[in-house]
């Protein structure tokens, strides 16, 4: 056998460089150390508030699970300038869910079991939020979901089977179909209507909504092509040309993140934007999106055909609080806020009032303070949680994506469309 | 449905095939020599891209330059790579050879991401390639032509490589008979080197030429290793002329399965290579 | 290599000597009663060991088929899943533990006597491939048929139900009386691998992966034993996955990916693959290595790659093949002492 030492010691040196490198890994870590600022008494029973924040850290969403993770840090970090909760200050842990259910939920219980969360923020997928939703009953302890997008986490978890320990600040995918529908249904020169799914529960709900509410509204509209493609695919060319077989006008897409800029990247070479009207991007505004089509929106390869939505855009709304949160953001990490960190900022921002106006840190406690708490926050003056569904309510608009100075980057800032919260999201009692 | 749609659907495909068949090809090539299955081929794809990126994309080079220097980067490690991890355990179980490998598909996979962070990256289209033509009365990407047209020259440039010169020789002799070639004076270990590093720097190259239509991320490893060696599987073990059949069939099933049977196009690829695995287990096309 | 069979063999029957407690008895018994100690250290150390203990469980049954009959399968989280789901969805429509279980395991049988009928016909890579195919198509499946599984939601909300039928049955508390099901079960199914291994059909089976030709030579029904062996061990992969299910509450897809049948893989990897207790060693390892890395670093595949590697290139007999010398020497130095 060859005992030759060399590979070993390339290999150590190989981790001797990764662990030096990995110093200055993750931005924040260490949100929430020690005491509040100007040393008042905590009044809680614990002396401090414990939430345990997850999403995707890795892989090819990486980048969401940064967005949460700096949403959660600046949010603690301004509580805890300012007092804390009751005079205790807010501690973070983080995890990353991997996008899997079975790790979503055994990070749940680390941050209750070992690190004494009082609460759980933040999941990316819908499978993980689903997961959890029973687990979270189990260790009786409250979620609040800030970027799954599923509707069946607060339609059925939540109103139909009773979990009360589950909630949602982001908008549900009612943003991505009905709000879009609403908004397409006055353009009569759409009429051949197609889509490039997500090949998963999101996708697949997202175009049947879409589909109900433009049907209701429209009877002159044909549903001509669908193609389905799988998580993690790179080579849309195949689902590019399924559906454009059908020569549609308005193509409804659903992939996220990093597919959807690839999948636009290949449908301009295809030439898909030369034949259609409308390329409906659900989650277009996303930042990681946005920076990743940048320059292709500055060379009109869209011809001002893209449009998209978010779960909040940072343009959106021009209140002071939100042009606040912006700047903050943008000094504090170099980066324009995506939606998962806004949601997220929100949570901890829900967390303090909640527990604040309960005394306590008790689960039934805060969860009858969360029920129905209005909440002004960068997502809108507006914003507060239903008591039936333990839904967020605020508007997100719908509009076209274009390149913005200001930013410097490509932003959904132009031909803007906002509903009131109760034209567009599914109301309790939910009748399927 | 009319033949223009078959007939387009049928080119799409063939840009599917080629751009697998620069994955497979190196892993195919390094199998049939060398008789190592690498996992972490995929991952040298990934570096490719990520170097890629940083050549043409960040560094602002030459996009002509950027891929010949990422497929040569790729193709370099790939040598030390051999060197130093894959030497010791030729003579071990295949199991692990896999085993091995993956290991490295861990590393590389938190590699790049301490490397390029954790964000997807994608460079503007290199200018000359940027646009569209119309084929069969509909747009068709001028970079995908360029795509089909790389795989097919690394095809004819393999064959004549392994066919007509005499270190293509001296590979096919080593590969049918170690030993032997040993004994002919042929040495093995460095031929070993070379044969690895080439495959590496076809992986890198894959890699680099995907970057301008596809973003790179740190899954992208593992996601497309998966569909090489199904490639790998259909066209036989180690033999790249059925790998390049097999890159056609599985580039043509999955153009035509999203076209006609979307619901388990999944599933066909699958099922393709377990059928050829149970019948035809020397590859569809092999004359053994 | 005959004479090495043969010296297992004597060495077998010597280890059986009733009456007298060896040194390895009252450890296990003191392994046995530590672990059955664990839920009073909390929640969390229960939930983590029974992880471990499914794991290992997983990896005991795979490392049959690939430590002992030779053959590396890449395809064992597709039986894994088979059992998870089966035990999901028949715990939503009958909450009956013991029911689910079993039923788990079985469909999980079932379909390794097909996967493994299909699959024997080859060994080392190809074996590996079209395992690697065949547990592709479950996730395919799984994914896919969505009105059954949900698709990427997967079969969430899973109740762990009640130990016998409704209406006349034990209910848990929590995770700490599930975690002792978890227990019963492994120590019960891991006492049968191991009669199972010292069984002339475990020395068989070595032998096949000694020297193929030499067992047919004897006579024996090569792909037969194959087949024995690959059955058994996707019944302990479906009794691990039925097992899961109840325990996190939900089935998912990646259950049923490739890159869950390489854990099994790795756990006996560092446990070791020619030792009994490897690839429970290796499940203890590998998972409560993770529950500490992830604490220092978010790197954590590269520091488990790293450590394959390391294992591949220097230790392949696993960390037991390290350790149990030394505790031996060690042993063997005390009672000279004493």
């Amino acid at each position: 056998m060859d005992r030759s030492p060399r590979p070993l010691l390339v290999l150590m040196v190989l981790m001797l460089l990764v662990a030096a490198c990995g110093q200055d890994g993750a931005p924040g870590g260490e949100a929430g150390d020690g005491q509040a600022a100007d040393g008042e008494e905590c009044q809680l029973e614990d002396d401090e508030v414990r939430v345990g924040v997850q999403g995707s850290m890795s892989g090819a969403h990486a980048d969401y699970g940064a967005q949460i993770e700096m949403g959660a840090t600046m949010a603690a970090e301004e509580i805890n300038a300012d007092g804390g909760v009751l005079g205790c200050p807010i501690e973070l842990e983080f995890a990353d869910t991997e996008l899997d259910p079975e790790v979503g939920t055994t990070n749940a219980r680390r941050f209750v079991n070992e690190f004494g969360a009082h609460f759980v923020v933040g999941v990316d997928s819908s499978g993980v939020a689903l997961a959890l939703a029973p687990v979270m009953e189990e260790l009786d302890r409250i979620f609040i979901a800030t970027h799954a997008a599923t509707e069946k986490l607060t339609e059925v978890a939540v109103f139909e089977e009773g979990n009360e320990s589950v909630f949602r600040v982001s908008v549900p995918v009612y943003q991505d179909a009905i709000a879009a529908a609403l908004v397409f249904k006055d353009m009569p020169e759409l009429t051949r209507f197609a889509t490039i799914g997500a090949d998963y529960e999101y996708g697949r709900t997202a175009w049947a909504m879409f589909k109900e509410t433009l049907s209701q509204h429209r009877d002159d509209v044909e549903f001509v092509a669908e193609a389905w493609a799988p998580f993690l695919t790179n080579d849309f060319n195949p689902h590019i040309s399924t559906v454009m077989a059908e020569d549609p006008d308005f193509l409804f897409v659903t992939p996220w993140a990093g597919e959807a800029v690839t999948l636009l990247r290949q449908a301009q070479g295809a030439g898909v934007f030369d034949s259609i009207d409308v390329w409906w991007q659900a989650m277009g505004g996303s930042v990681d999106v946005l920076e990743g089509v940048t320059e292709s929106v500055q060379a009109d390869a869209y011809q001002g055909k893209l449009w998209a939505t978010g779960r909040y855009l940072f343009n959106y709304p021009d209140t002071e609080r939100n042009q606040r949160f912006v700047q903050t953001f943008r000094e504090r990490f170099d980066r324009l806020p995506n939606y998962s960190a806004a949601t997220t900022y929100t949570a901890i921002q829900a967390i303090r009032a909640a527990v604040a106006e309960a005394g306590s840190l008790e689960t039934d406690a805060v969860i009858a303070e969360l029920e129905g708490l209005q909440l002004p926050s960068p997502l809108g003056d507006e914003f507060h949680i239903r008591a039936e569904d333990h839904q967020g309510v605020y508007s997100v608009p719908v509009g076209r994506v274009v390149y913005d100075e200001e930013f410097g980057m490509a932003c959904v800032c132009t031909d803007l469309t906002v509903f009131e919260p109760e034209e567009y999201y599914r109301q309790p009692p939910f009748e399927s | 449905m009319d033949a223009a749609t078959l007939l387009y659907q049928g080119l799409v495909g063939l840009n599917v095939a080629m751009s697998l068949w620069l994955v497979a090809a190196g892993l195919t090539f390094a199998f049939g020599v060398l008789g190592i299955l690498n996992f972490a081929h995929g991952s040298l794809y990934m570096l490719g891209a990520y170097l890629g990126f940083t050549f043409y994309g960040s560094l602002d080079l030459d996009f002509w330059l950027a891929l010949p220097l990422a497929a040569v980067t790729v193709g370099l490690l790939g040598v030390l790579l051999e060197r130093f991890f894959f030497r010791p355990i030729y003579h071990l179980d295949e199991a692990y050879h896999l085993i091995l490998t993956f290991g490295f598909v861990l590393i590389l996979a938190d590699a790049v991401r301490i490397g390029w962070g954790g964000v997807f990256l994608i460079p503007p289209l290199p200018s000359g390639l940027a646009g569209t033509v119309r084929i069969l009365g509909r747009g068709f990407s001028v970079y995908n032509l360029f795509v089909i047209a790389a795989g097919l020259a690394v095809a004819v440039a393999l064959w004549l490589l392994l066919d007509r010169t005499w270190w293509g020789r001296k590979v096919r002799a080593t590969a049918s008979d170690r030993e032997m070639a040993s004994t002919l004076g042929i040495d093995t270990h460095r031929l070993f080197s070379v044969v690895f590093g080439l495959a590496a720097a076809i992986a890198g190259l894959g890699g680099a030429l995907s970057i301008p239509v596809q973003v790179v991320t740190p899954g992208v490893g593992t996601a497309i290793i998966i569909e090489a060696f199904i490639i790998t599987v259909i066209g036989g073990l180690g033999n790249l002329s059925g790998a390049f059949v097999g890159a056609l069939i599985v580039g043509l099933a999955t153009a035509y399965g999203i076209l006609f049977f979307p619901a388990i196009e999944l599933f066909l690829v699958y099922l393709i290579m377990a059928l050829v695995l149970l019948f035809r287990p020397q590859g569809l096309f092999s004359g053994r | 290599m005959a004479g090495d069979e043969l010296t297992t063999l004597v060495r077998a029957a010597r280890s059986i000597r009733p009456g007298v407690a060896s040194p390895r008895t009252l450890a296990l018994l003191a392994l046995l009663v530590a672990l059955a100690l664990v839920p009073l250290l909390g929640t969390y150390p229960s939930w983590v060991m029974s992880q471990v203990l499914l794991l290992g469980l997983f990896a005991a049954g795979f490392n049959l088929l690939f430590g002992y009959t030779g053959l590396l399968s890449f395809g064992h989280a597709g039986l894994f899943a088979v059992g998870a789901y089966t035990a999901a969805l028949l715990l939503l429509a009958y909450p009956s533990l013991p029911l689910a279980v079993v039923a788990g395991t079985v469909a999980a049988g079932v379909a390794s006597v097909v996967i493994g009928y299909l699959s024997i016909r080859h060994t080392k890579i190809y074996f590996a491939m079209l395992t690697l195919a065949f547990g592709m198509m479950v996730y395919a499946i799984v994914f896919k048929w969505r009105s059954v599984t949900g698709g990427d939601d997967g079969v969430v909300g899973v109740p762990r139900g009640i130990l016998g039928v409704p209406g006349a049955g034990i209910e848990f508390g929590g995770l700490g009386g599930f975690y002792y099901v978890v227990l019963v079960v492994t120590v019960v199914a891991l006492y049968v691998l191991w009669r199972i291994v010292r069984s002339p059909l475990g020395l068989t089976l070595r032998g096949l992966r000694d020297s193929e030709i030499r067992v047919a030579f004897a006579g024996l029904p090569v792909r037969r034993y194959r087949l024995v062996s690959f059955t058994i061990s996707g019944l302990y992969a479906g009794l691990a996955g039925s097992l899961t299910a109840p325990l996190v509450s939900s089935a998912t897809p990646p259950m049923a990916h490739w890159i869950s049948s390489a854990e099994p893989v790795l756990a006996t990897l560092l446990g070791g693959v020619h030792a009994f207790s490897g690839p429970l060693v290796g499940a203890f390892l590998l998972i409560v290595l993770k529950e500490v890395i992830v604490r220092f670093t978010e790197y954590w595949l590269l520091v488990l790659g790293s450590v394959v590697v390391l294992l591949v290139l220097t230790f392949r007999g696993g960390v037991v093949s390290v350790l149990a010398p030394a505790v031996q020497r060690l042993w063997s130095q005390r009672r000279q002492d004493g």
